[in-house]
């Protein structure tokens, strides 16, 4: 029995979410430029905070989160997730993330410096991950198996 | 509320997909009336990271690796020209980044329309084989032996015939006009760019796709990658690319901060 690239990619996703170690970041799974050239990897940040909204918009959605600094001082984080599509295609519908939903964010700062950053690992404060990842893995995953 | 997600998700990872199930014994290859496949569907390249870059490769924080596509030549590696290796080297610079057309929301090119990580649709109405990107673009390919377009006219898709050679659709592409990136580290092609595509059925759900390449401007020789098209038990959804694009304004920041320290003695 063949096994099939999507499952695999699935389980992957979730796997390496749990690990914290994922080399897959579902956001970059369904990117329409260069999440390299955007982002800056010397730059990880990690957040909690309080989601504001989240924006269905093309070419990808947004998860904003206010995030409380040590001064108390609140800055609105914006954290790039998957394309729409992908996100619809995995069952997510908008009113899936209402505001004031707490959430850790684990991702990549943007260059230009803005608070601004690339989502790598979405989960709640009790460890459970906010699945935003793309069923179309095994596109950009480079572990799907040909096929037969 | 929370609940329905982690539903989904673990359904997801149960397979319980929107992909297909591959079973023990995939279905057939349909048949039009006339005899040739049907291979009308929607599908999914499985492109293993084609998109950020044809060549194998590892991965790295924000790019994932790749399988790496390319299957002549046999040792996988672009027969890429030293120029056109230096500009590919010179794209990979963040600032950079905002030349892809991609990230403008422009069409793929071909191949690379199929790689995008979206899916696409071949319809085959009669005379034509059309394809409908999910990326808002297409492709209609006529079966009837036209000539291409002439050499002046040079296009993002491209001017693409098609034709049969027994299971396998063949479509002939010129016209392209060279702007295209192969991939989002700045694969290079030039307007000499010529691709020649084969939808080869493999069974009822699956198809091998090979595109072979011939570019003299930036390459030593032909070459050509291969990869799976996985049906897909999905429609085409829309993908309104420019409607909020931040990506690009991020981009552009970073391109003119760089040409601004550059202008610094």
């Amino acid at each position: 029995m063949t096994i099939s690239p999507f499952r695999t990619a699935i389980a992957a996703l979730l796997v390496g979410a749990g690990l914290h170690t994922c080399p897959l970041s579902s956001a970059r799974l369904l990117a329409h430029h260069s999440f390299a050239a955007e982002f800056d990897e010397n730059k990880p940040v990690k957040v909690t905070g309080k989601v504001t909204t989240m924006r269905w918009s093309n070419p990808h959605a947004w998860i904003y989160v206010d995030v409380a600094g040590p001064d108390g001082k609140v800055v609105n984080w914006a954290f790039e997730t998957a394309a729409v599509n992908s996100l619809y295609r995995a069952g997510w519908r908008k009113e899936d993330l209402p505001a004031g939903t707490v959430l850790v964010v684990d991702g990549w700062q943007a260059r230009n410096g803005t608070p601004t950053a690339n989502a790598y690992s979405i989960t709640f404060p009790d460890g459970k991950r906010l699945f935003a990842g793309s069923p179309a893995g095994p596109a950009a995953a480079g572990t799907a198996p040909a096929a037969k | 509320m929370m609940s329905r997600v982690f539903a989904v998700a673990l359904a997801l990872a149960a397979g319980v997909a929107p992909a297909l199930a591959q079973s023990a014994s995939p279905p057939p290859i349909k048949r039009m009336a006339d005899g040739k496949p049907d291979i009308s569907g929607v599908y999914q390249a499985d492109g293993g990271g084609a998109n950020q870059g044809l060549e194998k490769r590892a991965a790295t924080a924000l790019t994932p690796g790749g399988r790496g596509v390319v299957v002549d030549p046999p040792d996988g590696l672009l027969p890429t020209q030293p120029w056109a290796r230096a500009e590919n080297e010179a794209r990979r610079a963040p600032e950079r980044g905002y030349d892809d057309p991609t990230a403008h929301c422009f069409v793929a090119g071909v191949p690379r329309s199929t790689y995008v990580p979206s899916p696409f649709q071949i319809l085959q109405p009669p005379g034509y084989v059309v394809l409908l990107y999910e990326r808002m673009s297409w492709r209609q390919v006529p079966l009837d032996g036209r000539a291409h377009l002439p050499d002046s006219i040079r296009l993002w898709q491209g001017d693409s015939v098609g034709h049969w050679e027994g299971d396998t659709l063949v479509i002939e592409t010129r016209n392209l006009n060279g702007k295209t990136w192969l991939d989002e580290l700045g694969g290079v092609v030039t307007h000499q760019e010529q691709v020649v595509e084969r939808f080869i059925p493999v069974d009822g759900n699956n198809l091998r796709y090979e595109a072979t390449v011939t570019d003299p401007g930036a390459y030593t020789r032909p070459w050509t990658l291969a990869m799976p098209l996985r049906r897909q038990n999905s429609e085409l959804l829309e993908v309104a690319c420019l409607e909020d694009d931040q990506d690009l304004k991020h981009l552009k920041d970073i391109r003119d901060a760089a040409r601004a320290a550059a202008k610094k003695p």
